[in-house]
């Protein structure tokens, strides 16, 4: 039930507790103030064959590109 | 006494800008921070008689030190010494625009003042927030906004020279962490006690910045206690990430956000959810992979509809004025070389690249409208997956659209592209982007030469241009070290530009282009003029600009162009409206340069002057934003790339038989 995946794998509609990040300090820290920090509840919009993954995250609407979003670890909710 | 001054912080969209305008009306100045590129705003506003010095900081995200943006906001706050400092945030993303907010707290800043801006789209998506109770909790004015209406700005005023005279008693709240944490907090703050640095900024946000690694603070802390100290600091956090098993700022980060939403709580509720977003509902439409390309290449359309249908016409006619004013006036000037001087270099020249304001202005134009809409950075979703093939980030396609217009606050633009190497190259093939300078060259030949199919024509030279430009990138990326593909970026809500925002947007957009005219070209004009009659008049073969050109002349013969293409092309290089200038100073006049040329020339001519060099503004940006080295690499680059092309184009050319 209480899977981790990265948040590339979670489909439209569906939504994730960020949970941590498989990236460096630098990585990180560019993510945080964009509403991405670990507890943050967010959900998929839409999502691309290639392109970036949109999600909803702290009222706002966020394009995360495919390479970032396999390094968001969150818990599907 | 000094004026006093109020700075404008906050993420980007959120408003800034329109609060700017409100407060200042027209009374405003563009300029750089010193030292950088980033673009600076100043404008007063007056109050009973007292002026007060307004500031729009850049926006951003947070305050750490990633770009140069965050870096130029807060050096500001930290070392500015702002009156006053209005935080604007958008009350549709409250829990995100928070985070920036309570970093300015933490810096201990007790003079700010909370611009709670687009209260009528929140209220729109029935998100209802009780400012009064929100001041009480934050410990800060706050003031709700329709700035783009112009709704609650006297009360922001009003709070603004309140705070600035120091009749408001502010109690910035600032968020407590888990024990763990605070316990670090408290043992750097020890560790730095008694240094001049504690003096100069808050120990407690010097230990929370040192906690999440911030590289400038290290610096810092380096330079008052040396390596040594630094190290000791250092060595301590990772042992307590060590033993804690978590790294400081993903507590840190997690826990703001927890607060943030605590917080909320006491002041917003959400009303009735409503159906799907219209934005979300668009979205599912603009930034789909296969609809999404068509509106895209739609939307460019009629962008390129727009700027020639309007501007040729108006171009025409003040190329054609200006002509007459030149032939009117000759016939009043009795001294020859003061004539030869006016007419032809003055009115001649600079009139020539006056009359392509309405074309840069109607491009300005378009692209604020796409930029406000929100548009953009859909295009940006769009192209990240394509780009990024061939080097390029998603973002890239903001400076590569931004080029149009001008290269050189597009590349200033690629400075939004956080990851170095992803800025590199896409600063490296902006220059191939023909800027309005060069719209001026290619619709003036265009039309001369291929008066039937001149936008067919024109296009052409752009898809060229677009083409070299990304396999350059392509080519450039093998080379240029580093990891890249970190794209995040956000989807601002859709809306309609207000229209006065965007004419002054454009308008001064367009003056800068029209001040270069003004000067640089101005200096160019005359150096031609002059060139082109001394020692002795040109067509004599005696002219220092005839000398300078048949040095080229054989080279360009590669290429099907002759000695006075050379002699454009080098004045180019100041401007690449210089290129039409100077064939109008050495022909004359239209019909000469139409005569004397067939369209494949005049074909290999546009190519050449699109691709063939930065300007001198451009290499200076390139410079600013990376290193000489890098500057004069992308210069040698197209200089080659121009060359192999026209000489192509010229051969393929005859070979199927364009050549008359
Ligand atoms: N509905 C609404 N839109 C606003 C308001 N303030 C700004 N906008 C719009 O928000 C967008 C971004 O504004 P801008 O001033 O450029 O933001 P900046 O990036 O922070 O400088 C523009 O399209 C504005 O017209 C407001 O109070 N209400
Ligand atoms: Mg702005």
């Amino acid at each position: 039930m209480n899977m981790i995946v990265p948040l590339s794998e979670l489909r439209p509609g569906e939504s994730g507790v960020v949970i941590n990040f498989q990236g460096g300090p630098n990585f990180r820290s560019k993510l945080y103030p964009m509403g991405l920090a670990p507890g943050v509840i967010i959900r998929v919009l839409d999502r691309f064959q290639f392109g970036p993954v949109i999600i909803e995250a702290g009222g706002t609407r966020l394009a995360v590109g495919k390479n970032m979003a396999d390094k968001i670890l969150v818990r599907k909710l | 006494m000094a004026m006093k001054v109020v700075a404008l912080a906050g993420n980007p969209n959120v408003g800034k800008t329109t609060i700017f305008n409100a407060l200042t009306g027209m009374k405003q100045h563009v300029g750089n921070w010193p030292g950088v590129t980033v673009e600076k705003k100043e404008g007063v506003f007056e109050y009973n008689g007292e002026r007060f010095l307004v500031v729009d900081l850049p926006g951003t995200y947070s305050l750490t030190a990633h770009s140069i943006d965050e870096l130029v906001a807060r050096n500001f706050l930290l070392n500015g010494n702002p009156d006053v400092v209005v935080n604007v945030v958008d009350a549709t993303s409250i829990l995100r625009n928070l985070y920036l907010t309570l970093e300015i707290f933490e810096m201990g800043l007790k003079n700010v003042v909370i611009a709670l801006n687009k209260i009528d789209l929140a209220e729109k998506k029935g998100i209802k927030i009780d400012a009064k109770k929100m001041s009480k909790v934050l410990g800060v004015p706050v003031v709700p906004l329709d700035a783009k209406d112009g709704i609650g700005m006297k009360d922001l005023k009003d709070v603004i020279v309140a705070v600035a005279h120091g009749e408001v008693e502010e109690t910035p709240i600032i968020p407590t962490y888990e024990p763990a944490v605070e316990r670090e907090i408290e043992h750097i703050s020890k560790c730095l006690e008694g240094t001049k640095l504690v003096s100069k900024y808050p120990v407690r946000w010097l230990a929370l910045k040192l906690l999440q690694r911030d590289e400038e603070v290290m610096k810092l802390v380096e330079r008052h206690l040396g390596q040594e100290g630094l190290d000791r600091v250092m060595t301590h956090i990772n042992e307590v990430e060590e033993r804690y098993g978590k790294a400081m700022d993903l507590v840190i980060a997690g826990q703001k956000y927890e607060f943030i939403d605590g917080l909320t709580h006491e002041f917003m509720s959400y009303g009735r959810a409503g159906g799907e977003p219209f934005t979300d509902q668009l979205d599912r439409l603009l930034v789909h992979p296969v609809y999404g390309f068509i509106v895209m290449a739609i939307v460019f359309y009629f962008v390129f509809k727009f700027i020639f249908v309007f501007g040729l016409p108006i171009q025409n006619w003040l190329a054609e004025a200006f002509t007459d004013f030149g032939n009117w006036l000759a016939p009043h000037i009795a001294n020859e070389a003061l004539r030869g001087l006016l007419v032809d270099g003055i009115i001649g020249g600079v009139g020539m690249v006056l009359s392509f304001f309405p074309l840069v202005f109607l491009l300005f134009l378009a692209l604020s409208f796409l930029e406000d809409l929100g548009y953009m950075a859909r295009i940006a979703v769009l192209m990240e997956g394509i780009l990024r093939k061939f080097g390029l980030p998603g973002k890239a396609v903001i400076p590569l659209i931004l080029g149009l217009g001008c290269n050189v606050p597009a590349v200033m633009a690629t400075r939004t592209i956080e990851d170095e190497k992803d800025r590199l190259v896409t600063m490296f093939v902006n220059p191939f982007v023909p800027c309005s300078a060069r719209l001026s060259v290619i619709s003036f030949l265009a039309g001369l030469f291929f008066p039937k199919e001149s936008a067919l024509v024109a296009a052409s030279i752009y898809a060229l241009a677009f083409t070299v430009a990304i396999l350059s990138a392509w080519l450039v990326s093998h080379f240029v070290k580093g990891e890249s593909g970190l794209f995040v970026i956000e989807l601002p809500e859709y809306l309609v530009p207000s229209g006065k925002a965007l004419l002054l947007h454009s308008w001064e957009r367009s003056k800068e282009f029209v001040r270069k005219a003004g000067t640089v070209i101005l200096v160019g004009a005359l150096l031609i003029w002059y060139l082109s009659n001394y020692p002795v008049p040109i067509g004599t073969g005696g002219s220092y600009a005839e000398k300078l050109g048949h040095l080229f002349g054989p080279y360009m013969g590669l290429m099907g162009l002759d000695w006075k293409a050379a002699v454009s092309l080098l004045f180019g290089i100041i401007a690449k409206e210089n290129v039409i200038s100077t064939y109008g100073v050495l022909y004359g006049t239209a019909a000469a340069i139409r005569s004397a040329m067939t369209p494949l020339q005049a074909y290999v001519l546009m190519a050449v002057t699109t691709l063939y060099i930065p300007c001198i503004a451009t290499i200076g940006a390139i410079r600013a934003e990376s290193n000489w080295k890098w500057a004069a690499l992308a210069t040698a680059y197209m200089i080659t790339v121009a060359s192999i092309v026209g000489i192509l184009i010229w051969h393929v050319g005859l070979l199927l038989g364009w050549g008359a």
